[in-house]
């Protein structure tokens, strides 16, 4: 399968300093995928270069397999997106914002703006003003603009910023839709990390605009980190499991008996376990969130 | 691939959709009307214009007696001599500003008032989008950055015509009221090769709207680069309305002093000095304004264009 988006060694250099250094990355149709990184890693940097609002000092970046920087308009065409925040002429109403940007492409028909009005659920305040909009509507309105032309690939930097926990599990299911029926590639950036976690399929992390991972979420969710047994009694359980692996550090909560574990290893213990009478309640795994993997991979709360 | 045409349709909806458009527009009528009302009130018509014709002459012939005197001005001397001649012979009373073409050649000179309107507008095109943050949204769309600023320029020229167009009208409209059109068929008397001739006053207004026009597509264009390159409408209003009104003052000082100031901007954005011929410097053409304004005109429009097509949109 062809990638839709491919950025291939991809630098950024703003006078003498390198704010994106060598990155590549793919994005395919059907996907979301996740753009993640601290304050000031180059997210937004990234995004701007995807669409052609900023220059590409050296490598490359092909939507569709068309060079941005060489054929601009034909790559662009099939790209919808909102670029930090959705920002519209305050003084027209929402439709004529939509007719705006409809009329700067082809084939957007009255039929089309009307259905992605009401794809976005605006369509009692459409022919307001859009300065009287609340930020969860601007947010609707700026996924309309970017969805009317029926993009192929679409790039959404903090869809979620401003709405209400409704509209984002609404956007959220709307955005997997269109992956998963459409075809869409979508690339979102987030902070919200339990958001993106349930939103996107693959993420990458970046740091001082270097690529530090890219990880499929299926695959962060096979990272155990540890697995909570809950039995009773507890001290011939415990006796139990360190004779079983007297390697590994047990620990005993409240909980129950927290231990760190291979998947595979689940079942045999569950056996022994059950071999040695004892009772059983409940077994939960402690998966890493995408959150503990983000701040292992960036190393915290750091912002230069 | 969107086309140009709906780039100027775009255009256009910002303009005249917002509120401060239409104060502009409310302005420039009040202008008008104001103006001749005023004329209507406070114009006293002289009492024997022979006798003031008479004087001019023997006043022009005086000064023609002079030897040192510029050859331009030399000639308008004698042009204007020739054509109160005729006036006196004909009995054709030279233009009254209380009739209805007399307020309409005057009226030109609200076009300052049209100039800073489009100066405004201009300034705001591309400087509005980058600070309502707009341009993001304009810039990620299959047209290229030279065909949106093409699409911007043409929409702000395209509101200067459009203000004119109404200048012209309600000036009319108000003239014809306030003044009446029984002296509409009164000729324009022109000098052309040596004669004066009687041409149908049309020409003469056309002509005085015409000339204040380069003013106008200079400092709108100046405005726009100003625009383009600082992103900032303040500074681009502010610097075109501060050269609109001193530059000229400048460029006039220098002018006594040296040679060069012919080459600047505002030395040749007057051409009524070459109806008056009292051309700034001497030695100075109307084609060498011309060519002036048009090598200006290329310059402002290729640095705006570069720096918009090269720029990274951040922030």
């Amino acid at each position: 399968m062809n990638p839709l988006l491919q950025l291939k060694h991809v630098r950024k250099e703003i006078g003498r300093k390198t704010i994106i250094h060598d990155l590549s990355l793919e994005v395919f149709a059907g996907e979301v995928f996740g753009l993640l990184g601290p304050n000031g890693a180059g997210k937004t940097t990234t995004i701007r270069m995807i669409v052609g609002l900023m220059g590409i000092t050296s490598g490359e970046v092909l939507i569709n397999g068309i060079s941005i920087a060489r054929d601009f308009e034909k790559a662009i065409q099939h790209v919808g997106a909102i670029v930090e925040n959705p920002e519209m002429y305050k003084f027209l109403t929402g439709y004529q914002n939509l007719i705006h940007y409809a009329r700067m492409t082809t084939g957007v028909t009255e039929e089309r703006i009307d259905e992605v009005v009401q794809l976005v659920g605006l369509e009692h305040r459409i022919h307001d003003k859009v300065k009287t909009y609340s930020l969860g509507m601007r947010q609707r309105l700026g996924l309309a603009q970017a969805l009317l032309h029926r993009p192929s690939l679409l790039i959404l930097d903090e869809p979620t910023n401003g709405l209400d926990p409704a509209g984002i599990r609404e956007i959220r299911d709307y955005l997997r839709k269109l992956a998963r029926e459409e075809g869409l590639a979508i690339i979102v950036s987030s902070h919200l990390l339990t958001e993106m976690e349930m939103m996107c399929d693959r993420f990458a992390i970046i740091q001082h605009g270097k690529l530090v991972t890219i990880e499929s979420v299926q695959e962060l969710s096979k990272q155990i980190e540890k697995v909570l047994f809950t039995v009773e009694p507890v001290e011939k359980a415990l006796q139990l499991i360190q004779t079983r692996y007297p390697h590994i550090n047990i620990t005993h909560t409240d909980q129950g008996i927290e231990i760190p574990l291979d998947y595979k290893e689940i079942p045999n213990l569950t056996a022994a376990l059950v071999d040695g009478q004892i009772n059983i309640y409940g077994i939960q795994v402690l998966a890493k969130s995408l959150e503990e993997r983000f701040l292992e991979m960036t190393g915290g709360n750091e912002i230069v | 691939m969107s086309n140009l045409f709906s780039l100027i349709q775009n255009e256009n909806m910002k303009i005249y959709r917002r509120f401060g458009t239409w104060v502009m527009i409310g302005l420039l009528v009040l202008a008008s009307v104001v103006g001749a009302v005023i004329t209507k009130t406070t114009y006293r018509e002289p009492a024997d214009w022979k006798a003031e014709i008479a004087s001019e002459i023997s006043g022009a012939k005086e000064q023609l007696k002079e030897k040192n005197i510029q050859k331009t001005y030399k000639e308008h001397l004698q042009q204007q001599v020739k054509i109160n001649e005729y006036r006196l012979e004909h009995n054709i009373k030279p233009l009254q500003s209380n009739t209805f073409w007399g307020y309409l050649v005057n009226s030109a000179d609200i076009i300052s008032l049209v100039t800073l309107f489009t100066i405004i507008v201009a300034a705001g095109s591309v400087a509005s989008e980058f600070s309502w943050g707009t341009i993001k949204m304009l810039l990620i769309r299959p047209a290229s950055r030279a065909k949106i600023l093409l699409s911007k320029y043409i929409a702000a020229l395209l509101f200067a015509v459009c203000m004119l167009g109404l200048l012209f009208l309600v000036s009319a409209v108000a003239s014809a009221i306030l003044f009446g059109i029984e002296t509409i068929r009164e000729p324009y008397l022109a000098y052309q090769n040596g004669t004066v001739v009687e041409k149908n006053m049309v020409i003469y207004v056309l002509q005085a709207y015409a000339l204040n026009c380069a003013d106008l597509v200079m400092m709108a264009t100046f405005a726009f680069m100003i625009s383009a390159v600082f992103r900032n409408q303040s500074l681009a209003i502010g610097l075109a309305t501060f050269s609109l009104f001193i530059g000229p003052q400048i460029t006039f000082f220098l002018a006594m002093k040296f040679d060069w100031a012919k080459y600047l901007l505002f030395a040749n954005t007057n051409l009524t000095q070459y109806i008056d011929g009292m051309p700034m410097v001497k030695g100075m053409t109307m084609p060498f304004s011309m060519m002036m304004l048009f090598l200006y005109f290329i310059l402002f429009n290729a640095i705006a264009w570069f720096t918009f097509q090269k720029r990274d949109i951040a922030a």
